[in-house]
């Protein structure tokens, strides 16, 4: 069977996956997009050929995914990240049945049927509310990284309130909040709550289904999984690499169509 | 049917240019109706010529000082063009201000900044229950005809009104027809063209229309198209009020769907039902505004649900979806949509729901929701 | 020297909580006890007290709801079933009541209310017939639907009072009579308007107190104050409740004690739109520090400002005439010309320095051309006003910075103005 690839350009991030003949992963690539969505398709591309030692003639069939799908010149076809989200999560975790994807500039849920298929999904692509986006302009209103507000989530002792959902009002919320003397630890609860209360309200929209699989970039942030995890009352299954299960998807969907 | 389609988008690309030279051409006055239940043919029956208003293309310039900007697309712009003067061959307006609150803005505003010579404030009731309603919606209407009669100087008579309800009527007709013959090859035209043509209909003389779509028509039997495979056929439901963007139109094709019908204000919505010719024509064109199909959310109908009605235009056409369309800050359609939805949910039928503003059209995060329902339905 | 504002607090508002809590109380019991219930929008509700049933009111279950705290859990919930900020936040507040019961989902056990026997959808707003559908489809709730169009012009009001009184007689009457099984109670309805216009002949009496330079109490206090010349329209309480306030209010002039301490309001301001009932507070910490004191607004104004032309005697005719008359046309001030002859009364009546046009992102029944309105009113009497945007119950929709911005600059050029004097 044929080697194949998926790459989703997102909007932050490009991701690539390339399959062997038996599905298996034989290596993977993340990489900022910038501004040049057909460039870093390319080298995220290049990128994995060479962590898989392969060259671009190995690889039979290459689809692409994501905010830049359409830009994406190597690829022989394109597929939403909807359905490639979805096609992933139930590669990784049969027994999906809803997916939460928290990517850099919006954020979805997506209801998964029998056969992982997708039954229906919410997006949210509006605004930055409950997104990666939102979650950085956070941490660096809080002056930590990312990495470390997922862990301050732990430390705090008594969680506020962050109750704006536009990034603009929240950040100077959080710098009010941060003014008057309250902990960071507190604070960055506050905010893994915020982006919980989002996607609860889309998982709502959704229909809540066990089990629940978590992916994308904040998927990575244990305090926002945590928060998820209070608030739906729900175990969440994060992949080990969360940002790459959309390319994940797009390369078993390749692997159909060679 | 290239030629009458020609004059079609000519008289929808710039409607300013073109009502203004109908204007000068027919040396009639120009009332402007705002969408969408005002009866036209008490207008064209005193020698006036109404035209529906409509969305212009443009930014929210001048008008923001006017209206907020959590109003619908239709009311910003039309607020603006008036206060800008683009709409300065309009000699008069009637609101219907009972369809929504946002069509409340209207009167006042204009009062002040455009001065009519001619405005009339309708009040057309929720399709309740008693006799009283139906008593009242007559009521509005004897009281429009006087006001005209009152601006024009001239009655209204029984016989002329019969004969601007029978032009209505004819053009109604073949609207249907066109509609009919693009049921049956959809492909003959695109789904821009076909609201294109509905529009030309709120914008000319329905007696010049009604020669050009017989004229479309005679072309569109003759024509034969290829019939595309594997597409997959779909309705579009609501957007009240205003002209779709036509990219998302193109949008909907370009992604492999096809529209044989649809259940929009522009659109199927504008011709469905005739008004009845026998007895008192006030009577007639109130029993038009008072029946309850095709569903509307500003008439309060709650008797018949709107995802029925959707559902059975879908499976008549045997398309496999419906796309609802709702245009940013309309509460009406907003306020229902969620028991659209969970009819839709409810009866395992597939749909989805696109926002459109008048400004903003994230365009490519409508195409992979669109793109998204095309793989669901299409089962990638 | 910077001057500490600070607000007098009054004390007989504090009996109002008791009176309201009671009625909710009651309501939420009432089929327990094996009686009616009915819930109302649009000046409906008067029907079902005469008739004996307990009733439920849009605008005054809101108000209470964000007034405990409720509003916020219940709004998330409505939007778990689908409901879209689009809708206004009334809306989507009694979806989410009711969405919460259907499903199950745990909310503050005061906002829940038992669903009606029959709902009463005066559509004086066009929302009103959606929310009454949304109830209807949702939860076979049983609907009485009558239209009741605001005027735009006053030359529209006789025939529009024609139908709307038609519709009382040949619609509203007879359901009630048919739901509760017994002739519709013409002397009780009579009762409750005469009650009424005693509480509203008292209340007049303590806007008089709102004349005083510096003012003796602020609209928050009105505002908690309505629900006697509101929901609880026919409940003597009412009476003794102004009695006392009007002592009060006395006691103040005499002693001299002004609304604000120290000695009184820097500058007097009208209130448009709603009350934003969840949000109160926050209002209040905006205005009072900068001197600023509200006292008169259209929607606390909406509730009977003219007693004296109650008619007991013809208690329908008189309900459709304070709405619908020529004298007495509570609906007209939601047209722009009438919020433009009330709000020019008020600006002359109480000296106001400058109008805060609220404007709510979801509920536009008030908003209808308030930049006109506040043009208009700028020319003629030279007092400015700005707009400020939020939600009666959605904090979503407000923005803290904004607001303090608009009123900075209503104060500033208030403060403009008077040195040019
Ligand atoms: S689009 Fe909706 S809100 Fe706008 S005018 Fe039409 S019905 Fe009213
Ligand atoms: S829009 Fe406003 S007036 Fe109308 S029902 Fe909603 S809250 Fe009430």
């Amino acid at each position: 069977m044929a080697i194949v690839s998926g790459v989703d350009v997102g909007s932050l991030c490009t991701k690539t996956v390339i399959l062997n003949g038996d599905g298996e992963i034989l290596s993977f690539d993340i990489i900022r997009s910038g501004h040049y969505y057909q460039g870093a398709a390319d080298e995220s591309i290049e990128n994995a050929l060479k962590t898989a030692g392969l060259k671009r003639q190995d690889i039979s069939y290459i689809l692409g995914t994501g905010y830049g799908r359409s830009s994406i010149s190597q690829a022989d076809s394109e597929v939403t990240e909807i359905t490639c989200h979805a096609r992933g999560a139930k590669k990784l975790f049969p027994e999906v049945r809803t997916v939460s994807d928290i990517g850099g500039q919006d954020s979805k849920v997506i209801g998964i049927g029998e056969g992982g298929i997708v039954n229906n999904f919410v997006m949210n692509d509006k605004c930055a509310a409950g997104t990666g986006r939102f979650l950085e302009v956070m941490a660096s209103a809080l002056s930590v990284d990312i990495d470390e507000m997922g862990k301050l989530y732990f430390a705090s002792q008594n969680k506020l309130e962050v109750s704006s959902m536009c990034t603009v009002f929240a950040e100077s919320e959080v710098i009010s909040l941060f003014a008057q003397g309250h902990m960071k630890a507190d604070i960055a609860a506050g905010i893994a709550h915020a982006i919980a209360r989002r996607i609860i309200g889309m998982v709502g929209q959704v229909g809540l289904k066990d089990e629940v699989v978590m992916s994308g970039g904040v998927a990575k942030n244990a305090g926002v999984v945590c928060a998820i995890e209070e608030r739906l009352k729900v175990k969440l299954s994060v992949a080990q690499e969360p940002q790459i299960v959309g390319a994940l998807g797009a390369a078993i969907i390749a692997s159909e169509r060679v | 049917m290239e030629k009458a389609m020609k004059k079609i988008v000519e008289v929808t690309s710039n409607p300013y240019a073109y009502v203004e030279g109908l204007k000068e051409e027919n040396n009639k006055k120009i009332i402007g109706c705002f969408p969408m239940y005002v009866p036209e043919e008490l207008i064209h029956a005193a020698g006036m010529i109404p035209v529906v208003i409509w969305r212009g293309n443009e930014s929210v310039t001048w008008g923001h000082a006017h209206v907020p900007p959590y109003d619908c697309g239709i009311t910003r712009s039309f607020v603006d063009d008036a206060v800008r003067g683009k709409l300065s061959f309009m000699d008069g307006f009637v609101f219907h201000i009972r369809q929504c609150l946002q069509a409340g803005e209207f009167p006042f505003i204009m009062e002040r900044h455009f001065k009519p010579a001619y405005q009339k404030v309708l009040y057309l009731p929720a399709l309740y229950a008693g006799d009283a309603i139906r008593d009242f919606a007559i009521t509005e209407l004897e009281s429009f005809k006087k006001s005209l009669e009152d601006f024009t100087g001239k009655e209204i008579t029984g016989d002329s009104l019969k004969k601007s309800i029978e032009t209505y009527n004819e053009n109604r007709t073949l609207l249907e027809r066109v509609y009919e013959l693009r049921r049956g090859k959809p492909e003959i035209l695109k789904a821009r063209e076909v609201m294109q043509i509905v529009w030309s209909s709120m914008l000319m003389p329905k007696e010049e229309n009604n020669e050009l779509l017989k004229e479309l028509i005679a072309g569109m039997k003759k024509k034969t198209v290829e019939t595309k495979k594997n597409s997959i056929k779909v309705i579009p439901v609501g957007c009240l009020c205003q002209t779709l963007q036509f990219d998302i139109l193109d949008l909907i094709e370009d992604l492999g769907m096809i529209i044989p019908d649809d259940d929009l204000y522009i659109g199927s919505r504008y011709f469905a039902n005739k008004v009845g010719l026998d007895g008192n024509p006030i009577e007639a064109l109130a029993d038009r505004y008072l029946t309850k199909s095709p569903l509307c959310p500003t008439k309060g109908v709650w008797d018949i649900h709107w995802g029925d009605e959707a559902i059975k235009k879908m499976k008549d056409n045997d398309a496999k979806g419906i796309i609802s369309i709702l245009i940013k800050y309309c509460p009406p359609h907003a306020c229902y949509y969620p028991d659209f939805k969970s009819k839709m949910d409810k009866e395992g039928i597939h749909e989805i729901m696109i926002q459109v503003e008048h400004e903003v059209i994230t365009l490519e995060a409508t195409k992979t929701r669109l793109q998204s329902f095309v793989e669901i339905i299409g089962g990638v | 020297m910077e001057i500490k504002y600070k607000v007098n607090r009054l004390q007989t508002t504090n009996e109002i909580r008791p009176l309201v809590d009671k009625h909710w109380a009651d309501l939420r019991t009432a089929k327990e006890r094996g009686e009616k219930v009915a819930w109302a929008s649009g000046p409906s509700f008067i029907f079902a007290y005469a008739m004996g049933m307990k009733c439920h009111f849009m605008a005054g279950y809101s108000a209470y709801c964000g007034g405990i705290g409720a509003g916020e859990e219940v709004l998330k919930v409505a939007e778990l079933a689908g409901d879209l900020p689009e809708s206004c936040s009334y809306h989507r507040l009694h979806m989410g009541m009711g969405e919460a019961v259907a499903r199950g989902i745990p909310i503050n056990p005061q906002a829940i209310l038992p669903m009606p026997d029959l709902m009463v959808a005066g559509r004086l707003c066009p929302e009103m017939s959606h929310y009454a559908e949304g109830l209807n489809r949702r939860f076979g709730v049983r609907v009485l639907p009558i239209d009741l169009p605001g005027p735009y012009s006053k030359d529209d009001m006789p025939r529009i009072r024609e139908f709307v009184y038609r519709q009382f007689k040949e619609v509203v009457i007879p359901t009630f009579e048919e739901v509760c099984g017994k002739p519709f109670d013409y002397d009780r309805m009579s009762e409750i308007l005469r009650i009424l216009k005693e509480v509203a002949l008292l209340r007049n009496k303590c806007w008089e107190f709102f004349k005083d330079k510096p003012s003796r109490w602020t609209l928050w206090d009105y505002g908690v104050s309505i629900a006697p010349v509101f929901y609880l329209m026919g409940n003597p309480a009412g009476i003794t409740y102004y009695e006392k306030l009007l002592k009060e209010l006395q006691e103040r002039r005499e002693k001299d004690i002004p609304a604000v301490a120290p000695d009184g309001e820097k500058y007097r301001l009208y209130w448009d739109g709603w009350l934003p009932w969840a949000f109160l507070g926050k209002f209040m910490r905006k205005f009072i520090p900068n001197g600023a004191v509200v006292l008169c607004g259209r929607y606390p104004w909406e509730f009977f400002p003219h007693p004296e032309l109650i008619d007991p005697e013809h208690p329908v005719e008189s309900w459709a005439d304070l709405y619908y008359g020529m004298e007495s046309h509570l609906t007209y001030s939601f047209s722009p010309k009438g919020t433009i002859d009330l709000i020019g009364e008020l600006i002359e009546d109480y000296s106001i320095d400058g109008l805060v046009m609220f404007s709510s992102k979801t509920c536009r029944v008030m908003n209808l051309a308030q930049p006109e309105v506040i043009d208009v009113l700028d020319k003629k009497y030279g007092v400015p006003g700005v707009i400020v945007e939020g939600d009666m119950i959605d904090s979503a929709m407000i923005s803290d910075a904004q607001i303090e911005t608009r009123l900075q600059a209503l104060f500033e050029m208030i403060d403009g103005r008077r040195k040019r004097k």
